[in-house]
């Protein structure tokens, strides 16, 4: 495989092989059964086309490109907001339920003696350390967490797929099938993997997962009872000590650790990216540049980690409500970004690109679906417009302070010609 | 399982009642065993969110009855009962 497609996958993978996704991967096949592999094989080609979508000739192809297509829909300020809201949310969100969970299981799998609270915090501390060195060794660092991820999950539902002897699982009670929100739930899973819509290769990703995920969830349905998978909050953990005992909890947890450090360093930096997108354009240019937003942005989200942890979130059943709030707010970013390029080729060819269209369509009515059938949907709800406003706010800010910015350097630089 | 730190901690958990929270004795995981499945004998793991969400390490047949709504569950057991409670 070429080094820029392994980074591209390594870059966008660190969500999707994170231990939410497995729990999310877990329970849809308690919930679906063997039915969630041709689920998930739907979804991977619905991610993909959004992806060629958003590669299309005809779309703007700078940097900034995402701004650029959003912009052509919702205006200036909707769009900085959307991409506020998309990122910032669910990065310091997901930051927190991860390192909690890779916190449990360093102390629960690897030394009992030490606390998974300073796990924790010893994990974000160095993965915001991390995020000062040179991209190159960043990059290479991103890489070799998402191989472990990879070969660890890769190495135990062979070794369970290919075992002689497997337990006898017991039938579900109620017969498995597909519904509409557990299906809709699956997408969540490439959340992060199209923040960007910069690699060139828009099925890498979806095809990848796809063919992680049917490997890890054939093995898990293989050795656990899919009721218990359903129920399981850890369902990777469950499946991991039924394939290979204790060995498999240890490959279990170095899976967990890696796919934590994994996901947040491919969350940061695409959070990164997309801000500089913003950045990059003539609105964004005068308040702050690429390489202060460096120093910046990383430090922010750690600080903003470790209050919400140090304050007990972790312990409070209001992370996994806003924590899925997040997730639709991705989710509403991505399907508005495809559906800003379906109007602006529209506009542009008079053409509708079918498979665009159809794939975005999907993406709005399992915006919907999720929104509507959660338990907690007011919670959600009020999450999500207390989010866009606070995003507005700060956009229309920025825009502003950015205007009169520009003005002066216009008038100075007109003072000097004069 | 094995090392589990079993903390029996109802009393202290409300303000009210931390004054006697020094009394409330701790038992052993060897302890435990031995009385599980006896009809006195409670388990209450009163961890919530993530804490017990992401712990692999769960008594079976305890009951979640997280700290913070101590007011709602506190009613359902008798005080002659043998209440466990563990956090970690």
């Amino acid at each position: 495989m070429k080094y820029s497609a392994l980074l591209s996958f390594a870059l966008g993978a660190g969500w999707l092989l994170s231990p939410e996704s497995l729990v999310i991967a877990g329970n849809s096949a308690g919930n679906m059964g063997w039915f969630t592999l041709p689920v998930l094989a739907v979804v991977a080609i619905l991610l993909g086309s959004t992806g060629k979508l958003l590669q299309h000739s005809q779309l703007p192809d700078h940097a900034g490109r995402e701004f650029k297509i959003l912009t052509g829909l919702t205006g200036t300020i909707p769009a900085v907001t959307l991409i506020l809201v998309s990122c910032i949310p669910l990065t310091v969100l997901a930051a927190t339920a991860l390192l909690v969970t890779s916190g449990y299981t360093f102390n629960e799998v690897f030394l009992y003696w030490f606390p998974n609270f300073g796990f924790s915090f010893l994990l974000l501390g160095l993965l915001t350390v991390l995020q000062f060195f040179p991209d190159k060794i960043v990059f290479k660092v991103q890489i070799g967490l998402v191989s472990i991820v990879v070969l660890g999950l890769s190495f135990l539902a062979l070794s369970g797929i290919a075992a002689g002897e497997k337990p006898v699982i017991e039938t579900l009670q109620q017969p498995a099938n597909i519904s509409s929100t557990a299906s809709a739930i699956l997408i969540l899973l490439f959340a992060g993997s199209t923040l960007t819509t910069n690699s060139s290769r828009p099925f890498l990703i979806p095809v990848a997962g796809f063919i992680i995920f049917c490997l890890w969830i054939s093995a898990s349905l293989l050795y656990v009872n899919p009721e218990r998978l359903a129920s399981s909050t850890i369902p990777y953990m469950t499946a991991a000590r039924k394939i290979m005992g204790d060995p498999g909890r240890q490959i279990m947890g170095v899976v967990v650790i890696s796919g934590t450090c994994a996901a947040l360093t491919s969350l940061l930096i695409l959070c990164r990216r997309m801000l500089g997108n913003c950045i990059q354009t003539e609105d964004g240019k005068a308040l702050l540049s690429v390489k202060k937003q460096r120093w910046l942005f990383p430090p922010l989200v750690a600080v903003a980690t470790g209050i919400l942890m140090a304050r007990g979130l972790a312990g409070d059943e209001l992370l996994e409500i806003l924590l899925r709030g997040a997730l639709i707010l991705w989710l509403l970013y991505h399907s508005l970004l495809c559906l800003s390029a379906l109007f602006m080729l529209k506009k542009q060819t008079g053409i509708i690109p079918l498979g665009g269209a159809v794939s975005t369509a999907f993406l709005l009515a399992a915006l919907v679906i999720l929104s509507i059938n959660d338990p907690h949907r007011t919670e959600i709800l009020l999450f999500i417009l207390a989010m866009l406003g606070t995003g507005g706010l700060m956009a229309t800010l920025w825009f502003f302070i950015n205007k009169q910015t520009a003005t002066k350097t216009v008038t100075q630089q007109m003072e000097k010609i004069v | 399982m094995k090392k589990l730190i079993l903390l029996l901690s109802f009393l202290f958990i409300t303000s009210g009642l931390q004054a006697v929270a020094a009394e409330v004795p701790l038992m052993s995981i060897d302890e435990l065993k031995t009385q599980i499945g006896s009809d006195s004998l409670v388990i209450l793991d009163v961890r919530s969110g993530r804490d017990w969400s992401s712990s692999e390490f769960k008594i079976q047949g305890a009951i979640r009855a997280p700290g913070s709504k101590i007011g709602q569950w506190s009613k359902d057991y008798k005080k002659d009962q043998a209440i466990v409670l563990y956090c970690a």
